[in-house]
């Protein structure tokens, strides 16, 4: 499925701003992206398995909190960073 | 006398509403009619609306690339009072992208040249500055007195500072972001929706995220996120059309899209949630795990003086290590710098030798900062940060190395 990556992590995709990466569930999906991009998952996730509180998965425009949230090949993954810049 | 007071009087009953605002909104001249036309033929402005936005107050929280289009449009379109907060200077790289600006500008204060500028674009609106640093001493006196805020700033602690004077005034926030080629826009207003906290309850930790000083933004792009911040602030106080209350609008310059999603209040915000725990303003740089005192001493003690690292180069001690990226190698270097860009420096570890003197340096002093708490957690222990970066170096050292 397509995932939208926010630009403070392009770093990890060779700068690329939608990737591909499967899984069931978001929690698989960013064990996918984290093959693919090494190092990217802890960027997004912390010690305890929370998404960090900078950063937000929205599955089909809703926002998911839930690694256990479950994906269809057709979803589209936006994960969002917040931005200071002005 | 007497005759005077009869033919005022016959004038106020006879002349239209506009003229006299005997209708309780102002009035407004003939000059600003004509002005004003084409929003007065729009059914959904017409006079009614144009005299509802010289009624209006906009605070505009930031004079840079966000708050420069949108001062400009928001004078333009006839917002009767819009206050302007900022204590910067103008400088040439403001120019790029901060389009109230011009040559004439440099040196002087952004609040000097906005207030000239926009007194030339439109001397029917009124332009109050205020020069200061917006802080939790003096945000709510300020903010009080405007309808709408709009958040232009470049700095995470006054993005939570003006989010939470907001949501305590109940005033909409109207917000944008932007990064390189990327924006964020939305309109926060916790009487019908989400606040920012909402989105993202906590900053990124300080240092992870390159400032656009350091990253680079296309000049293009705060005008467009920007100009989107003005057309929402113009529909809440027109009170026309869908505004992106509980919706983040996302885009990308270089895919040229623009994305959507939906943002929901969270329950449990410590601002405007069930239970509020925030009930003031706090400190938002400690917030922001920017403890200014120990994080600055803690800096200070590596950094070293652009004039004390010449010298030391002249006795031929210390490596200098640049952790730029290699474009901006090409634009200016210092003289015997190795360049490891601060992305590879990790894989490229084994190119140093920790009993020698390192001295790291980037454009203003960040990244190498970061360089620097890297080398520090991979066992380096000699370690210095050029303070101020190849921009110091060129201003106090060596004015041949071309700043940018």
């Amino acid at each position: 499925m397509k995932v939208f990556v926010p630009t403070p992590l392009r770093s990890y995709t060779g700068q690329q701003a939608c990737v591909e990466a499967q899984g069931a569930t978001v929690g698989e999906l960013l064990a996918d992206l984290n093959r693919r991009y090494p190092g990217m998952r802890f960027r997004m996730i912390d010690e305890q398995d929370t998404v960090r509180p900078h950063i937000r998965i929205f599955v089909n425009a809703e926002q998911v909190r839930d690694l256990g949230a479950p994906l269809g090949p057709a979803d589209e993954v936006q994960i969002l960073q917040a931005l200071s810049g002005g | 006398m007497g005759e005077d007071l009869d033919e005022k009087r016959s004038k106020t009953l006879t002349a239209p509403a506009w003229a006299t605002g005997a209708d309780g909104l102002p009035a407004v001249s003939r000059e600003e009619l004509l002005r004003y036309g084409r929003h007065l033929i729009l059914p959904e402005v017409g006079l009614r609306g144009q005299r509802r936005l010289k009624a209006s107050s906009v605070l505009v929280v930031g004079a840079g690339g966000l708050g420069s289009p949108l001062a400009l449009y928001l004078a333009a379109a006839g917002v009767g009072r819009i206050g302007i907060v900022d204590f910067d200077r103008v400088d040439e790289s403001n120019l790029q992208r901060q389009v109230l600006y011009g040559v004439s500008s440099l040196g002087r204060t952004k609040l000097e040249a906005a207030e000239a500028r926009l007194a030339d674009l439109n001397p029917h609106v009124q332009v109050e500055v205020h020069a200061a640093r917006l802080t939790s001493a003096n945000a709510l006196d300020l903010l009080r007195r405007y309808d709408v805020v709009a958040d232009g700033t470049d700095n995470f602690p006054t993005r939570y500072l003006v989010n939470d004077a907001c949501v305590l005034l109940g005033k909409p926030n109207v917000y944008g972001s932007i990064f390189r080629f990327e924006g964020q826009a939305s309109v926060f207003d916790t009487r019908r929706g989400p606040c920012y906290r909402c989105l993202y309850p906590q900053p990124p930790p300080p240092g992870l995220v390159p400032s656009c000083a350091e990253g680079g933004v296309l000049g293009v792009l705060p005008g467009v996120i920007g100009l989107i911040q003005g057309v929402e602030i113009l529909k809440l106080l027109l009170d026309l059309g869908e505004t992106l209350i509980g919706r983040l609008l996302l885009f990308d310059a270089l895919a040229m899209r623009f994305r959507e999603v939906r943002l929901d209040k969270d329950p449990a915000c410590p601002i405007c949630g069930e239970q509020p725990t925030i009930h003031e303003l706090i400190d938002y740089e400690a917030f922001c795990g920017l403890t200014p005192a120990s994080a600055a001493a803690d800096a200070e003690a590596f950094e070293i003086e652009p004039r004390e690292l010449a010298a030391a180069l002249e006795r031929g001690e210390g490596r200098l290590i640049d952790v730029r990226e290699p474009h901006e190698y090409e634009i200016a270097h210092i003289e015997g710098a190795r360049l490891i860009p601060l992305g590879r420096l990790t894989e490229r570890l084994g190119e140093l030798d920790s009993s020698e003197e390192i001295v790291l340096h980037c454009h203003t002093g960040e990244r190498s900062m970061r360089a620097l708490k890297l080398l520090r957690q991979s066992g380096f222990r000699k370690l210095k940060n050029l303070r101020g970066g190849i921009d110091a170096w060129s201003r106090e050292v060596d004015p041949e190395v071309p700043r940018y």
